[in-house]
């Protein structure tokens, strides 16, 4: 009764065959009516089970809860350096007593064991992936929470060395959620929040020192996409697909051509 | 923090009843907070997965446990007071339009292994690769256990559309 292309057809359906394959099953799908119908029917259980994702969120009781477990944790854990390369390790007390200042809170002291690892000069992309997936643990994303740029702008004026474009492009679908002060390559860099549908999206920004901006790249299912405005380097970093990043990235550079060339205070 | 949604989702889908999954949830990110050096080089989401899925496992396991030694009277009034401490159960609050109501049931029709590879793809939209690393099965599995599903949840919807009557679970 079952066709003998059902599989192919859902994994058609599901995004999973090369384009030659696909093209098979187009062709297929119209001299076979019950494969046409199946298609239908996998569009119509999809659609049903995607309006459910609205109301499935973390409620924010758990969340707090959950924070303050990984609190207890990492005061638990006092001076280890929780996941961190030990070997690599190295204290580096001027940041971590800025980050404890700010945050006060253990966990912060926590991230800033994570951020002092030192990074090996060609391995921007690497620190930039492993800042982002950080920043996607719980409270790590945002220091200040904003929809509007012009609380986030000035907030990294007296938290990191630079000043980045920041806007909000809630109509393109880019909406602002916030800032945060991150660290790596010997330098503190500005890391702006978007959210993109399900995905968040970090635009890093540091200054410029001569050493070319790299080409974009991916890695381990990150996309990074650099470019270089006034004496900033941008990165933006994310797990969604390469178009809508670029995207991002495109509404950033039209606007900071409108707009004065961001300036770079002075860099070590 | 999409992960921690993503995390949730998938203990709510896994887990019966579905107000066990902030145990879970909550057990998993203790867990990757602690392994966060096994993440290099693995992507974040399905590494997360998978550690919620060892999670549920580990508490499955310990509630049938539970079936055969009882807890002591003590000990099971602390853990009734946590409960009503933490969140409001999910019955009460998120659950409230009719159509959530109907999704959480037709899915409650579905065996475990079908749900959770119905909600990694149709909801966190992983890949078949993704999906087999989280729930340990080979990708052909993936894909049959897929088509059964949505065959099965699809049935379920006309066959409520057509008023046919349902036991009552």
């Amino acid at each position: 009764m079952l066709c003998a292309e059902t599989l192919r057809v859902q994994a058609y359906f599901d995004g999973e065959l090369d384009a030659l394959s696909g093209v098979d099953i187009e062709r297929h799908n119209e001299a076979c009516a019950e494969c046409r119908s199946l298609l239908k029917q996998l569009a119509e259980v999809r659609t049903a089970l995607r309006q459910d994702r609205r109301y499935m969120i973390v409620s924010p009781a758990l969340r707090a809860r959950i924070l303050r477990k990984l609190d207890e944790e990492s005061t638990r854990k006092g001076a280890l350096p929780i996941g961190t390369r030990r070997t690599k390790w190295r204290p580096h007390p001027f940041w971590r007593g800025a980050f404890t200042g700010i945050g006060g809170t253990a966990i912060a002291a926590g991230v800033a064991f994570f951020l002092t690892v030192p990074p090996r000069s060609n391995s921007v992309s690497d620190d930039l992936v492993s800042a982002h997936v950080r920043s996607l643990m719980p409270d790590h994303l945002i220091d200040v929470v904003s929809t509007d740029k012009h609380t986030v702008k000035p907030w990294f004026a007296g938290h990191v060395d630079v000043s980045p474009v920041v806007a909000d492009f809630a109509p393109q679908g880019y909406r602002l959620v916030g800032g945060r002060a991150d660290y790596f390559d010997r330098q503190r860099v500005a890391a702006v929040v978007y959210s993109h549908g399900l995905h968040v999206i970090n635009v890093f920004s540091w200054a410029a020192d001569g050493r070319g901006v790299p080409t974009n790249t991916t890695r381990d299912g990150y996309h990074l996409a650099f470019w270089k405005m006034g004496d900033l380097v941008y990165c933006a970093v994310s797990d969604t697909a390469w178009d809508e990043l670029l995207e991002l990235t495109r509404l950033l550079q039209d606007l900071s051509a409108h707009d004065n060339p961001p300036m770079a205070r002075a860099a070590p | 923090m999409p992960h921690l949604d993503a995390a949730y989702r998938y203990a709510r889908w896994l887990s019966r009843p579905p107000s066990d999954a902030d145990d879970v949830v909550q057990e998993a990110f203790l867990r990757a907070f602690r392994g966060f050096d096994g993440l290099r080089g693995v992507e974040a989401k399905a590494w997360l997965m998978r550690i919620v899925k060892n999670c549920h496992e580990t508490a499955r396991r310990q509630q049938q446990r539970h079936v055969y030694v009882p807890l002591s009277e003590e000990f099971r009034a602390e853990d009734e007071e946590a409960m009503i401490a933490t969140t409001p159960a999910p019955e009460s609050t998120s659950i409230r339009r009719d159509e959530e109501r109907t999704l959480d049931r037709l899915m409650s029709f579905l065996p475990e292994e079908h749900r959770e590879v119905l909600v990694l793809r149709e909801i966190e939209e992983m890949g078949y690769r993704e999906i087999a690393d989280v729930t340990n099965v080979p990708i052909g599995t993936v894909m049959s256990r897929l088509a059964r599903a949505r065959a099965a949840l699809k049935a379920r919807c006309l066959t409520e559309a057509a008023g046919v009557p349902h036991a009552v679970r």
